[in-house]
Formats: C-alpha cells, sequence, structure tokens
C-alpha cells in the first residue's frame, strides 16, 4: 500500500521538478531539542522520477530507506527505526517533524533545515584528547569518558561508558565552548561543553527533553571506566556451554568437533546492535589470520522478534553484509535478562556485545562487555591489540590443558 | 526557600504597551506549540495499535496469563488459547502453533488483538489491544496563557528511587528530582516532581502527578500528569495547558496511579486536558509508592 503511495508521489515529484523548488541538494539540518538545536546534515539526490539521501553526523552517513515528495511535502523515512522526517519545502528551507511511535504517546521533535553544507568546524588544542567525565543524574552519577579530536569535518569524537561507547558524534566550536551530536533516526543525543580553567563542564542532552550534566578533568591514564573485563564474570569450574540452532536449523554445540580443542571467541551479539556491527570487522579479521592455527568464532545472536524466520532473514543480512565465515547461531532475544537465562554460566551480563574467551579446554578464560568501536580512535586501537594478545596467549596454552 | 514559578505570560507582559507587543509572539508561539502537541497526540490516539482507545485488558503477568477462551484470564473471541508465561526475565508466548518471545515494547499481533509487554524484569505487565478504537477522544480547556509558569527547581529533600504507576499504568523505577512551588490565588503549592526513565533508553521526562479543584467536575477524578519543560539553566516550564489523563482515564483496562503525596490544589486549573465521564477505575496504590 505504501509503494503505490510512493509511486504516485514519485510522479508527482517528477511533474514538480522543473516548475522550480527542488528538495535536491546538501541541507544544514536540526532537531530543535529543549536545550538547543541539533545539528546533522542531509543530502537528497535524484535518480530519474525517485529519490534517494543519506543523513550524516559528520562524516558518517546512513541512507534513508526511503523519500516521498509530493507537491511541497518531502517524508524522509528509516524504516530501521519505524521513524520518519516531514517536512514542508519553502525556497531555501525545510520545516516539520521527527516522529517515531512510542507506548506512552508519539515521540516528536520539531525538525528544520537550510540549504548548503555545514563549515568544518576545528576545535582548539586544549579542547581535545581524552576526558574522564562524570555525569550527574537523578537516578546518581556515573562515570563516562569524552573523545574530542579533529576530523576531516572539524571536531568530532565519542563517549564510552562502562559498558560501550555511544557512536560517531560530530560538532562545532566557537571558543571555549562545543557542541556534538549523534542522530541515527533513534538516538537523539547531544553533548555541549565548555572549559574553564582545566574543567569542562556541560550539558548531555537525549531526546527532546532529558539534559543530565556533566563535568570532565583531562585524564590522568588511571582507569576511569571500570575495566570491560570486571563487568561480566563466568563460571569457570566447567566447559562453557551454548546449545542453539544455525541459520539452517542444525543445532550447533560446544561439545560439537569443530570446537574440540580449540580457542573459542562467542561473540554475543544482536543484527540491531550498532556496536555489533563496529566489532564484527575485527572478529572477522581475527579469524582469518589465526584459523589454522586453532581459533574457531562462533556467534549467538539476540534478536528483535523472536520469530526463527524474521530473525533469520536479519541474521543472514548481517552475515552478508560482513562476509562472516563463523557459524551465527539464534540464541533468543534481544532482552538483557532474556540472554542471561539462555547462558546461565555468565553472571552480571549487561551489554552488547560481550565476548566470551574460551581455552583449549572450553572453559571461559576472559569475558569482555561491549566493544570500542572505530569511533573512539585510540582505544579501538589498543582494543584490537589487547584482543590479538588474548587470542595469541590462548593459542600458546599447552594442548595438555585440554580436556 | 524557593520563590514561587512565576507566570511565564505575566512577567513580560504588562508593564508597558511595547513589552505587550513584544510578548505577543512569545505566547502565541507556545500556545500553537501546545496546540500542536495536541494535534499530535489525537493522530497517536487514532492510528497507534497500542494506543489506550483500544486496549481491553491490562494485568501483570505474574508466572502466566491464559488468553483466548471464555474461561481464560483474559477472553478473546475467536482466539485459541495462548498463554503468556514470564520465566526469569524473559516473557514467552506459547500456543499449540508453537512459542515465540515477547520483547518489551514490540507489539505482538495474535488474531484481530495486538499484545504488549512492559515494565521491569520479573515484573512484567500485559496490555491487550483491540482493533476498534473506542469514540473517545480528548477534550481541552480553552489555551491559558496565565496558566503557564516559569521557575526553579528545588533540590529533592531526600535523594532515591520509588516505584509508581506511568501515565501507561505500568511501574516504572522513578527518581526524585525535586518540587517546584506554585502560586495559583491565594494558594502556594510544592509540587513533588519525579523523573520517568523511557525502557531503553538515556531519555526520560520530568512528570507532575497533581490534583485540584476540577477533578470529579470537569477533569479525571484521580488527577492528571503534566511535565516539567527544562528551559536554560535552572529555570523550568509548567505549562498546565499540558496537562493529561493517565490512560485509565480512556480505559478501565488500565489501573490508575495513586495520588502523590502532596500535589494538590484547594483551588481549580481549569486548563489542559478535560474529562466528562465518571471514575473508572479508582485508585490502586502501586507496589512501594508513597
Amino acid at each position: 500500500m505504501r509503494a503505490t503511495g510512493w509511486a504516485a508521489w514519485a510522479t508527482a515529484a517528477a511533474l514538480m521538478i522543473g516548475t522550480g523548488e527542488s528538495p535536491v541538494g546538501p541541507w544544514r539540518a536540526a532537531l530543535d531539542l529543549a536545550g538547543g538545536p541539533l545539528s546533522f546534515s542531509v543530502t537528497i539526490t535524484r535518480h530519474g522520477s525517485t529519490f534517494a539521501g543519506t543523513l550524516c553526523n559528520g562524516t558518517v552517513c546512513q541512507p534513508f530507506s526511503a523519500i516521498g515528495v509530493r507537491g511541497d511535502s518531502i517524508l524522509l523515512e528509516l524504516a530501521d527505526y519505524s521513524a520518519t522526517i516531514s517536512a514542508r519545502l519553502d525556497g531555501d528551507s525545510l520545516t516539520g517533524v521527527y516522529r517515531n511511535v512510542g507506548n506512552r504517546g508519539p515521540r516528536v521533535i520539531p525538525f528544520r533545515a537550510a540549504r548548503g553544507r555545514r563549515q568544518p568546524s576545528p576545535a582548539p588544542a586544549p579542547l581535545l584528547g581524552r576526558w574522564n567525565a562524570t555525569f550527574f543524574s537523578d537516578f546518581g552519577s556515573s562515570p563516562r569518558v569524552l573523545e574530542l579530536r579533529n576530523g576531516t569535518q572539524g571536531l568530532e569524537g565519542t563517549i564510552i561508558s562502562n559498558t560501550g561507547d555511544y557512536g560517531h558524534f560530530a560538532g562545532s566550536v566557537q571558543n571555549d565552548s562545543f557542541t556534538l551530536t549523534h542522530f541515527d533516526g533513534s538516538f537523539v543525543y547531544m553533548v555541549t561543553g565548555t572549559l574553564r580553567g582545566d574543567t569542562l563542564r556541560g550539558v548531555f542532552h537525549a531526546g527532546l527533553r532529558s539534559q543530565t550534566t556533566w563535568l570532565a578533568v583531562r585524564a590522568s591514564g588511571a582507569p576511569h571506566l571500570k575495566a570491560p573485563t570486571e563487568i561480566t564474570s563466568a563460571d569457570t569450574s566447567a566447559p562453557f556451554r551454548f546449545a542453539f540452532p544455525d541459520l539452517k536449523g542444525r543445532l550447533v554445540r560446544n561439545t560439537d568437533r569443530r570446537f574440540q580443542g580449540k580457542v573459542v571467541m562467542v561473540d554475543i551479539f544482536g543484527s540491531w546492535c550498532p556496536t555489533c556491527h563496529d566489532a564484527a570487522p575485527e572478529l572477522v579479521r581475527l579469524y582469518r589470520k589465526y584459523r589454522d592455527r586453532g581459533l574457531e568464532i562462533v556467534g549467538l545472536a539476540y534478536e528483535v522478534s523472536g520469530d526463527t524466520a524474521v530473525d533469520g532473514r536479519q541474521v543472514r543480512r548481517y552475515r552478508e553484509k560482513f562476509g562472516i565465515p563463523f557459524p551465527l547461531l539464534l540464541a533468543g532475544i534481544n532482552d538483557t535478562d532474556a540472554a542471561a537465562a539462555t547462558l546461565p554460566q555468565l553472571r552480571g551480563f549487561t551489554s552488547f556485545p560481550t565476548t566470551v574467551f574460551l581455552g583449549r579446554d572450553g572453559r571461559v578464560r576472559l569475558v569482555r562487555a561491549g566493544f570500542y568501536g572505530p569511533a573512539t580512535g585510540a582505544q579501538h586501537a589498543r582494543q584490537r591489540l589487547e584482543f590479538e594478545r588474548e587470542v595469541e596467549r590462548l593459542l600458546a596454552e599447552r594442548e595438555g590443558a585440554r580436556e | 526557600m524557593n520563590s514561587p514559578f512565576r507566570m511565564a505570560a505575566r512577567q513580560a507582559g504588562i508593564c508597558a504597551l511595547v513589552l505587550v507587543l513584544l510578548d505577543v509572539p512569545a505566547v502565541w508561539a507556545q500556545t500553537s506549540g501546545v496546540a500542536a502537541e495536541r494535534a499530535e497526540y489525537m493522530a497517536w490516539l487514532t492510528t497507534a495499535a497500542v494506543s489506550p482507545l483500544r486496549a481491553i485488558a491490562q494485568q501483570p503477568i505474574g508466572s502466566v496469563v491464559r488468553l483466548g477462551p471464555s474461561n481464560s484470564d483474559v477472553p478473546l473471541a475467536g482466539v485459541a488459547e495462548h498463554r503468556v508465561r514470564q520465566q526469569g526475565g524473559s516473557v514467552m508466548l506459547e500456543s499449540d502453533g508453537g512459542k515465540r518471545a515477547m520483547p518489551r515494547g514490540l507489539p505482538i499481533r495474535v488474531g484481530a488483538y495486538t499484545l504488549s509487554v512492559g515494565g521491569a524484569a520479573g515484573r512484567a505487565v500485559l496490555t491487550v489491544f483491540g482493533d476498534h478504537p473506542s469514540d473517545k477522544r480528548p477534550e481541552y480547556y480553552e489555551l491559558q496563557p496565565a496558566l503557564v509558569f516559569v521557575g526553579a527547581l528545588a533540590s529533592p529533600e531526600q535523594r532515591g528511587t520509588v516505584r509508581v504507576l506511568g501515565v501507561d499504568g505500568t511501574e516504572v523505577e522513578a527518581a526524585e528530582a525535586g518540587s517546584v512551588v506554585v502560586a495559583l490565588g491565594d494558594e502556594r503549592v510544592r509540587l513533588r516532581v519525579l523523573r520517568m526513565p523511557t525502557q531503553g533508553s538515556e531519555e526520560s521526562e520530568l512528570e507532575i502527578f497533581f490534583r485540584d479543584g476540577t477533578n470529579g467536575r470537569g477533569t479525571y477524578p484521580a488527577g492528571r500528569f503534566v511535565q516539567l519543560v527544562p528551559e536554560s539553566g535552572n529555570r523550568y516550564r509548567l505549562d498546565f495547558n499540558r496537562a493529561r489523563n493517565p490512560f485509565c482515564a480512556y480505559s478501565s483496562a488500565y489501573p490508575c496511579p495513586a495520588p502523590w503525596r502532596g500535589n494538590a490544589f484547594r483551588s481549580p486549573v481549569e486548563a489542559g486536558e478535560r474529562y466528562e465521564g465518571v471514575g473508572t477505575a479508582g485508585p490502586e496504590p502501586p507496589a512501594g509508592a508513597r
């Protein structure tokens, strides 16, 4: 039904082009949050009678799943999140709303855009680097790390919590103050901060209205976040058990021949989880490098629907996107508690992805919660090295340790 | 002590003609914002599969809830027996056709019905929605620019969290966020503010559940919710035109939140959502609420 609607829109759009106004081109877009505008970029292109486009946070972009144009009305769709941006085109401006469905009412945030590209806005040296932050909310205070650096589009960075990062943020700078934003169609995040002396102070905005104050001092090198290996622990008294169907419905178990005497990395992931997408290429790289020396990897997928056909499709797409050569199993749904229930040997399981390293005897040697994605820069590089070292260390363990 | 919230419209408007003129666009922008919000809410109420206008039952799952045949916990015409089972943190839907997971916040269709699970792990709540929305529609008082207040949020006397029912009758772990003082007529009322989280995100809302002189005489008897909107610094906007009914006003499927201690005006607050019917479900104190 929707497709027919779009076809009609596209036809109308084709007729409209040439009468003057066209949405085609780059746009400086913003969501108007209670605490100020969250900036991002939108680019719309036309291919024959249909439109396409991207939503970008600095250099990191994603395509809209569909774009409809009817008269001066534009509809930008992000199907993954059941989200839309609907706007009215008036000369060089777009005005409208971003929406997605909520359970307690609509989630609606005002949207606007002006024609043009954002100018790169690099940060002065004193702002750059790694900052140990404390977020203060009514629920209590909690640690974060802020990574600020200059990229080709000016200031960029990320926020890292105990269990992972918030994705790529892009920003702008004015004197000693900066704004960093991340909008992917679902998450609506903005960080504002100002440097006074040696302290950064600011506000973290989530959605239309949530605001959390924070302050940060330059990282000293001492650990500020809980080490990712301390978040989840495991029963090491027996081999780590798993038994789930693969994408063809065949049961795969830890006792299968392919895992015997091998070092095994168990990747607990979901195709819906952006940080898992960050981790996947690294796992593929490790697998190719160490498979011949005795490394096996198995992915346990915790998906959204719980419906085998739907989840299987999502995971197959994930496997194809990253060219994953190791088995992916349908383990359950993406509810932390539900996932924990399927893996009773893990304690304190909180985050996707979580990587469980098993020695040649099948017992847990290390559990690593979360994954520092490429947005975290130096952290990402360090983590790749740590994963590689751990694999090397386990591969070198004596064959005699085998059960 | 904090000074009471000031009337936002009055503060800029009355002193001089110039200021009155300058104030007009501000008040217009603000009331048109409320009108737009109401239009969005109406669209959601009439179209969303999980709209309270379609709700026919809501109940804690405990270990299991049976759906379908007439002797079930929730009889559903034309639906064979289904069981919603809570085990550990997960909720499963079982029937003769098989078994599937019910992730929170992701509605599932069963015949002509929609099922949705909310609430904390081990304390999950099932809501069942039918296909046909009731003809109830929200009704509102005329916009009252004088019932918009701006002021500071005072720190809570004691920090901590409390379990209360949200607007949708589902229990949430909310944090004490402080209080605001509102002067209305000859009354000065301190309103308790709770921060209510949204599951699975960093987002939350500052909510006030309040009662006033209109309850049972033009507005919902159990009280209404209104959100406190942060502006800049420690300035917050309290717009009683944005007051809305808990979902129990639309369907007796929902339990009503128990009134919060204090948070009551003797005088009428004639702004926001109205209610013409009789009280449906009476206030039901949630576990742990004060």
